[in-house]
């Protein structure tokens, strides 16, 4: 049974180990630092990395648990957001307990372990929306979205970090990798081509489309085929289907309202010298421009609400719509390289995407 | 010669009366208001527009003018600058010194005083820009330009007021047309096509590509051509003209050395509920993220400096392609003034998409800085 309080259920020694690390300073990594150091998997520079690891990981974990225990409007009491805290007090305690790396042996015990931390924090996002969910059911219905601006900036934190130790998690179990896909470095491809990610995480929109609908808009997609350049596959896959896929409802329910045709998708990607700038144009119908600031916040929606009880298992039946996530993480994980997300519409005509990758990869990896 | 200090040019009684007038507060006024009003330029009406003027206008400018001897980094001093402060001034004393409208016939003399301070002020865009270049050249070459952030806001303020005065002008002029337009109401029309304006915009900038270049990429606009809705279309042409120009200058430089067929621009005009949006965009090669902030802020240009000394003959003969570095910020405010605004999104190695969002429901109180 979650404990309402840390100090209740754990020693208060946990607790005063929390606030410690909790209170220094984190260490943030570059995408150009973990691939040069990722290229060279020794045994000298995974010990490194891991004792790095053993000390940057519970800094970040304490951080966001002491959030967790103090949100506002009674957030932290909600049962799904204590179970989150519980997740991350039991990650916290698994690497604090965790003895000094010193050979090969500590270090491979110590990457099985972070290893099963990642899937211990796997339904994090829809457990704390459901959380969210359950407060914004409590309060009053008319307290709208952006009365929640601290718990919005929360999220933003909260989600922001997750990122960063998933990636710092998932770069050092694939140093481990005894047969790297060529050019990867971990998650990071050093020749990713976005054409070819924005290819297939078109086609997986459009397969979700169909199922839901009977049929999708087709998606043109403009660009150097061969261009390539240094990127984790994984989240410009996760943005481009996120974009896409909401692009592709606008344009269905817009073609289902009206007898117009369903005029395709247009994808272009474009390289430049700062940036790899991605496009994506639908003529959906747009949105109005005083209901822009909302699709940015957490929990707005135009669909029906599929959130239920049961998140442990949700990721896979993935929906057209309803949580209201996929745009603001879809913007985190954008800036987590020092990219952006944009988003401009025409209301009656369309809505336009833009999605900045910084080509530079010296950006630091945010640390809120 | 124009004097330092408003006190030593001019008595201490005009000085005070415009610290008096200057810290009143402004009357705002909605395009909606503006229209209902000015559709029934009956001799009542006419004669409470002349009132309410009489009233307004020195506010608005006695805040200018005050601003305008107040700048920091010495701007107030440079001479250009001083020569706008005293266009302020004389055209505040007009106002202030004009007697109580009673009838008709006062009405009429207000009208052609007004007009007159109109046209003094003509060229304040091109001085104010001579005036903020000299103070460039004097201060540190490697000045940033945020370091110039109040400039800019006082620039966006300024300009701002001046399209508030201008409109209530020229509205109020515009009343005493004896034969208007159909539709019109004064630089109102009530059913502005802005496919057909954005095509008339288009066409302008086509032409001073074409002389400064030589050739000019074509322009298709998307849209429905008899859509209309209420709007000033002076102000539409100056910020489609403006948008259009710079994006044709992009194709037009970096197709220069090139084989491929010039991409046209494209003028997509969308109409909703809340807005109608016009985006404007280009393939001419995009600008860096890191070099957007830039192109809002004041006398940022990538042409080569125009000569403004003489900016008389700037403003209306002879339009240049690029230079001032005003055409953007001050299509913001165009575009900001019947609470709409203007957003412009680059991708690096492509293009440009320029974003022109205008209110559709007319009640937005003019901005009041």
């Amino acid at each position: 049974m979650a404990a309402r309080k840390a100090s209740e259920g754990l020693s208060k020694l946990v607790a005063d180990e929390v606030q410690r690390w909790g209170s220094m300073k984190p260490t943030g990594v570059s995408l150009r630092y973990m691939m040069e150091f990722g290229s060279r998997p020794t045994e000298r520079n995974l010990l490194r990395s891991a004792q790095f690891l053993h000390k940057e990981l519970p800094i970040r974990i304490a951080r966001r648990a002491i959030e967790l225990e103090n949100l506002p409007f009674g957030l932290s009491e909600k049962p799904a957001v204590l179970k989150v805290r519980d997740w991350y007090l039991d990650s916290f305690r698994d690497l604090r307990s965790f003895p000094e790396v010193k050979n090969k042996a500590d270090e491979l015990a110590f990457t099985q372990m972070i290893k099963m931390i990642k899937v211990r924090h796997n339904n994090v996002v829809p457990a704390m929306a459901f959380g969210v969910q359950q407060l914004k059911k409590d309060l009053s219905p008319s307290v709208v979205p952006t009365d929640f601006e601290e718990i919005h900036e929360f999220l933003d934190r909260f989600y922001m970090t997750r990122i960063g130790i998933r990636m710092l998690i998932g770069q050092h179990v694939a140093l481990h990798d005894p047969d790297p896909e060529p050019g990867c470095v971990g998650q990071i491809n050093t020749k990713m081509s976005p054409m070819k990610v924005a290819r297939a995480a078109s086609e997986d929109a459009r397969s979700i489309c169909f199922k839901e609908y009977g049929s999708a808009p087709e998606v043109i997609i403009y660009g150097d085929p061969n261009f390539t350049f240094p990127y984790v596959p994984s989240h410009l896959h996760l943005m481009v289907f996120e974009l896409v896929k909401n692009s592709l409802r606008a344009v269905q329910e817009r073609c289902m309202d009206s007898d117009k045709d369903a005029l395709p998708i247009k994808i272009i990607v474009a390289d430049g010298i700062e940036d790899v700038t991605i496009k994506i144009s639908d003529e959906g119908g747009g949105i109005r421009r005083s209901g822009l600031p909302k699709i940015f916040t957490y929990l707005y929606s135009t669909a029906k609400n599929p959130l239920e009880e049961n998140y442990e298992g949700v990721h896979q039946g993935v929906t057209m719509a309803g949580y209201g996530y996929g745009l603001p993480i879809t913007r985190l994980y954008a800036r987590y390289f020092g990219g952006d997300l944009q988003i401009i519409s025409m209301e009656g005509y369309g809505t336009d995407a833009y999605l900045h990758l910084s080509r530079l990869g010296d950006s630091q990896e945010p640390l809120p | 010669m124009a004097a330092k200090n408003a006190m030593e040019g001019f008595t201490k009684a005009v000085a005070d009366d415009v610290r008096k007038w200057g810290a009143m507060k402004q009357t705002g006024v909605s395009l909606r208001y503006m229209r209902e009003f000015g559709s029934r330029p009956t001799d009542r009406n006419l004669l409470l527009s002349a009132q309410f003027l009489r009233k307004e206008l020195p506010i608005r400018i006695a805040r200018r003018v005050i601003e305008l001897e107040n700048l920091p980094f010495g701007l107030s001093q440079k001479p250009a600058v001083l020569k706008v402060r005293d266009w302020y001034l004389e055209s505040f004393r007009d106002v202030r010194s004009f007697g109580k409208i009673k009838d008709k016939h006062d009405e009429l003399a207000f009208t052609e005083m007004i007009k007159m301070i109109k046209v003094r002020h003509n060229h304040v865009v091109p001085t104010m820009a001579l005036g903020v270049q000299q103070l460039k050249k004097d201060l540190n070459v490697s000045a940033a330009f945020k370091d110039l952030e109040e400039i800019h806001q006082f620039l966006d303020r300024f300009y701002m007021s001046r399209i508030g005065i201008r409109v209530l002008i020229g509205q109020h002029v515009g009343l005493h047309d004896p034969s208007p337009e159909p539709g019109c109401v004064g630089l109102i029309n009530t059913r502005m096509s802005p496919v057909q304006v954005a095509r008339a915009a288009s066409e302008d900038a086509r032409g001073i590509c074409l002389r400064e270049y030589g050739s000019t990429p074509e322009i298709n606009i998307y849209g429905d051509p008899d859509f209309t809705f209420p709007y000033v279309p002076l102000h539409l042409h100056l910020m489609v003209f403006e948008l259009v120009k710079n994006s044709l200058r992009a194709v037009q430089e970096h197709f220069a050395d090139s084989d491929k067929d010039v991409p046209p621009v494209k003028i997509i005009v969308a109409d909703g509920a809340e807005d109608v949006a016009i985006k404007i965009s280009d393939e001419g090669g995009g600008i860096p993220r890191s070099g957007l902030p830039k192109i809002f802020t004041y006398l940022y240009s990538t042409a080569k400096d125009p000569p403004i000394e003489n900016y008389s003959i700037r403003e209306r003969g002879g339009v240049v392609m690029a230079g001032y570095g005003f055409g953007l910020p001050i299509s913001r405010l165009y575009a900001k003034y019947f609470g709409g605004d203007l957003q412009i999104i680059s991708m690096e190695g492509y293009g440009t998409d320029a974003y022109l969002h205008l209110s559709r429901l007319g009640d937005s109180q003019e901005p009041l800085p």
